[in-house]
C-alpha cells in the first residue's frame, strides 16, 4: 500500500512537468507577451528594455528553466489585473468553487443513484423510458440555457432565489442544480447500466434463494457492486465541474475560480490563465489518486502492487 | 409408501420462457415425489430442462420465464401459489440451494462469513454475535480448519472448493429440510469433487435433508443417489431406484447415457455417444422426443407420444414398455 502511494505520487511528477511545458507555452501562443504588457504605441526601445528585463530574450529552454524553478516556489508572476502575484489569487478563489463543485455533486449522485437504480429495476417500463428520456436531455441541454431558464424560473417569475453573487446556501442553489444536472445525467446511465449487468449476476441468485428480502437485495447484494464505477465517475466529472464552472459561474456572477479564469482570458491576464490551470490539473490528480484509493474500501478484490 | 414420508411433491410441472422466437417449454410435465433423508438424482444432458426444474422450486425462474402450471406441494403448502413473503421463509430456510460455480455464486464484496451469518439472521431469531458464532460452527462442520479467520476472508481468496463448502455451509445454516445442489462438483477438480460429495453424504446422514442433486454426471449419481429421474427434452423418461437404473436401464436414451460413460476396465477405444442433439424447446415434436436420436424406434413412436408406463418402482416413457404397440409396430429405418 506505502508503495503503491509511493510509486503513484512519482507518477506526478512527469504529469506535472508536462503541464508546466503547456502552461508555459500558452503565453507564446497568443501572442508577444511583451506587446500584451505595454501600450500599442511603446516604442520600439522600450519593448526591447522590458524584454530583457523579463529574460524574454533568452533561449526558449532557458526561459522554461526560470518558469519551472517559479513554479516550484508558487511563483507564477503578477496579475495585470490586480498587481499581485496570481498565485494567492487563484487559492483564494479556490474554496468557492469546491464548494459549489461538492454541491452540484450532491444533487447529481442525489438524483442520479435512485433513478439509475429504479430505472434497471423496471426495465423497459415507462419510469426507465421517462428516466431515459430524462437523462438524454439533461446531458443535452447547454448549462448557459439551463442556468438563465432557471434564473427565469426561480428568480424572476417566483422570485424566491437569489440570481446571482454567494454567501448563503441559497445562492448555491441554481449554479448547483445548473452543474450537477448534466453530470447526474451521465452517471443515471452508468448507475442503471451496471445495475441492470449486476442483477444478472449468480450472487443475485443465491441471496434470493436465502430469502433475502428485495430492498436489501437491491441495495446491499446489488448496489454495493456497483460502487467502484460510480465511485470512479464521481471523481472524473469533478473536472466536468470544475470546468462546467466556468460557464456556471459567469451565468450567476458565482465568484470562483471559473469567474476568475474568464474574466483573465478575456483581459490576456496570462500569469492568472497560468496559475488556474496549474491549480485546477493538481486538484485532479489529486482526486484522481483519492479515488483510485478509496476503490479498495468498496471492492475486497482489488490489490495495489 | 405413506405420504407422511413425502418432504416435496412435484405434479404436473410446465416451465415455460416466453421469447421473442416462441414458447420455449424447458419443462413439460414434471412429476416427482422427494421423500424425507432421500437423495434424488435429475440426470440429463445440457437443456434438458433439470436445472429449470430446480429453479422452479425455489421460483427463482426470471422473466421471461413462467411456471404456467402444475404445483409443488411442500408441508402441505403449494409453492407456486404462496405469496411472495411466504416463499421467502421457504427459502434458505426449509429448502435450500448450491450451485454450480462457487466463484460467481457468492458475493464478492462481502465476507465469507457475513454472507453466512446473513442467512441465520434472516430465518432464526438470533443476535448478530450469536450468528457469527454459528457460522463459524458450521465453517467447521463443513471441514475449514481456521474457521474464525476463513470468516473475515472474501470469496476471491479462497479456492473452488473451498468456496463450494462455504456454500454448502450457507445452505445447511438453518436446518433445511430440503437441499437443492445444481451441479455442485462440475466445476470443481476431481479430487476436490469426491471431498464435497462425502460432505453432503455427511451432512445428510446427520441432519436428515433430503437431496435433489442435479447433474449430468452418472458416476455422481452412482455414489450419492437414492433414487434417479432421468430427463430429456422437458420430461422425465425413466424413474427408479439407482440400483434398478443401473442395472436394468429401459428407455433408449437412458440407456445411451450409461454407454456414453467412459469406462476403464473395458479395452475399447472409441467413446461411444448419442448421435444427434435435443430437438428445439420452443417446437418439441409431436410424438416421442427422443424419435430422432432413438436407435429402437418404432414407426408408431414418430407420431404418438408415450406416456410413462411402469410400476411405482420403475417408470419409463417409451412405446417399448408396451407389448401391443411393439407387436403391431415395425422398426423404423
Amino acid at each position: 500500500m506505502a508503495k503503491y502511494l509511493r510509486k503513484r505520487l512519482l507518477e506526478i511528477i512527469p504529469v506535472l512537468l508536462f503541464i508546466t511545458f503547456i502552461v508555459f507555452f500558452l503565453v507564446f501562443w497568443v501572442g508577444d507577451p511583451v506587446a500584451l504588457m505595454l501600450p500599442e504605441d511603446a516604442k520600439q526601445e522600450d519593448i526591447e528594455n522590458l524584454r530583457s528585463a523579463l529574460k524574454l530574450d533568452e533561449p526558449m529552454l532557458v526561459q522554461f528553466g526560470y518558469f519551472v524553478s517559479n513554479v516550484v516556489q508558487g511563483d507564477f508572476g503578477k496579475s495585470f489585473r490586480y498587481g499581485e502575484d496570481a498565485l494567492p489569487i487563484v487559492l483564494e478563489r479556490l474554496p468557492s468553487t469546491l464548494t459549489l463543485a461538492f454541491t452540484s455533486m450532491i444533487i447529481a449522485v442525489l438524483i442520479a443513484i435512485p433513478a439509475g437504480i429504479i430505472s434497471a429495476i423496471r426495465r423497459n417500463s415507462a419510469t426507465d423510458v421517462f428516466v431515459t428520456g430524462f437523462s438524454i436531455l439533461g446531458k443535452a441541454m447547454p448549462s448557459f440555457w439551463l442556468g438563465i431558464m432557471l434564473i427565469l424560473i426561480f428568480g424572476v417569475i417566483f422570485k424566491i432565489l437569489p440570481v446571482s453573487g454567494n454567501g448563503t446556501w441559497a445562492h448555491l442553489v441554481l449554479p448547483s442544480i445548473t452543474l450537477g444536472t448534466a453530470v447526474s445525467a451521465e452517471m443515471t446511465r452508468l448507475v442503471r447500466s451496471n445495475m441492470l449487468a449486476i442483477l444478472q449476476q449468480d450472487y443475485i441468485r443465491t441471496a434470493i434463494s436465502k430469502g433475502v428480502k428485495p430492498l436489501s437485495l437491491i441495495l446491499k447484494h446489488g448496489f454495493k457492486n456497483a460502487l467502484v464505477p460510480v465511485i470512479t465517475i464521481m471523481f472524473l466529472q469533478i473536472s466536468t465541474l470544475v470546468s462546467g464552472a466556468l460557464v456556471t459561474e459567469v451565468v450567476f456572477a458565482y465568484p470562483g475560480l471559473g469567474q476568475l479564469l474568464v474574466q483573465a482570458v478575456s483581459g490576456r491576464d496570462m500569469a492568472i490563465i497560468q496559475a488556474a490551470i496549474f491549480v485546477v490539473a493538481i486538484m485532479v490528480i489529486l482526486l484522481n489518486l483519492l479515488a483510485d484509493l478509496l476503490y479498495k474500501v468498496f471492492d475486497p478484490r482489488i490489490k495495489y502492487n | 409408501m405413506t405420504m407422511e414420508n413425502v418432504a416435496l411433491e412435484v405434479k404436473d410441472l410446465k416451465t415455460f420462457f416466453h421469447t421473442e422466437d416462441g414458447v420455449v417449454k424447458a419443462v413439460d410435465g414434471v412429476s416427482f415425489n422427494v421423500n424425507k433423508g432421500e437423495t434424488v438424482a435429475i440426470v440429463g444432458e445440457s437443456g434438458c430442462g433439470k436445472s429449470v426444474t430446480s429453479f422452479s422450486i425455489l421460483r427463482l425462474i426470471k422473466a421471461p420465464g413462467k411456471i404456467e402450471e402444475g404445483s409443488i406441494i411442500f408441508e402441505n403448502k403449494d409453492l407456486t401459489k404462496i405469496k411472495e413473503s411466504q416463499m421467502r421463509d421457504v427459502r434458505g430456510n426449509d429448502i435450500s440451494m448450491i450451485f454450480q460455480e462457487p466463484l460467481t455464486s457468492l458475493n464478492p464484496v462481502f465476507k465469507v462469513g457475513d454472507q453466512i451469518a446473513e442467512t441465520i439472521l434472516l430465518h432464526q431469531d438470533v443476535d448478530k454475535k450469536e450468528a457469527k458464532k454459528k457460522s463459524i460452527e458450521l465453517l467447521k462442520k463443513v471441514g475449514i480448519g481456521r474457521a474464525e479467520q476463513i470468516f473475515n476472508s472474501y470469496p476471491h481468496s479462497l479456492s473452488g472448493g473451498m468456496r463450494q463448502r462455504v456454500m454448502i455451509a450457507m445452505a445447511l445454516s438453518c436446518n433445511p429440510k430440503i437441499l437443492i445442489a445444481d451441479e455442485p462438483t462440475t466445476a470443481l477438480d476431481v479430487s476436490i469433487q469426491a471431498q464435497i460429495l462425502t460432505l453432503m453424504l455427511d451432512l445428510k446422514k446427520e441432519f436428515g435433508t433430503s437431496i435433489i442433486l442435479i447433474t449430468h454426471d452418472l458416476g455422481v449419481v452412482a455414489e450419492m443417489a437414492d433414487k434417479v429421474i432421468v430427463m430429456y427434452a422437458g420430461q422425465v423418461v425413466e424413474e427408479s431406484d439407482v440400483f434398478t437404473l443401473f442395472k436394468n436401464p429401459k428407455h433408449p436414451y437412458t440407456k445411451g447415457l450409461l454407454e456414453s460413460t467412459p469406462k476403464v476396465h473395458e479395452l475399447e477405444d472409441e467413446l461411444k455417444s448419442i448421435p444427434g442433439s435435443v430437438p428445439s424447446a420452443s417446437n418439441w415434436p409431436k410424438g416421442c422426443r427422443f424419435y430422432s436420436r432413438c436407435s429402437m424406434r418404432l414407426n408408431h413412436c414418430n407420431d404418438n407420444a408415450p406416456e410413462l408406463l411402469g410400476d411405482e418402482n420403475h417408470i419409463v416413457r417409451c412405446w417399448l414398455q408396451n407389448e401391443e404397440v411393439v407387436k403391431q409396430s415395425e422398426y423404423a429405418k
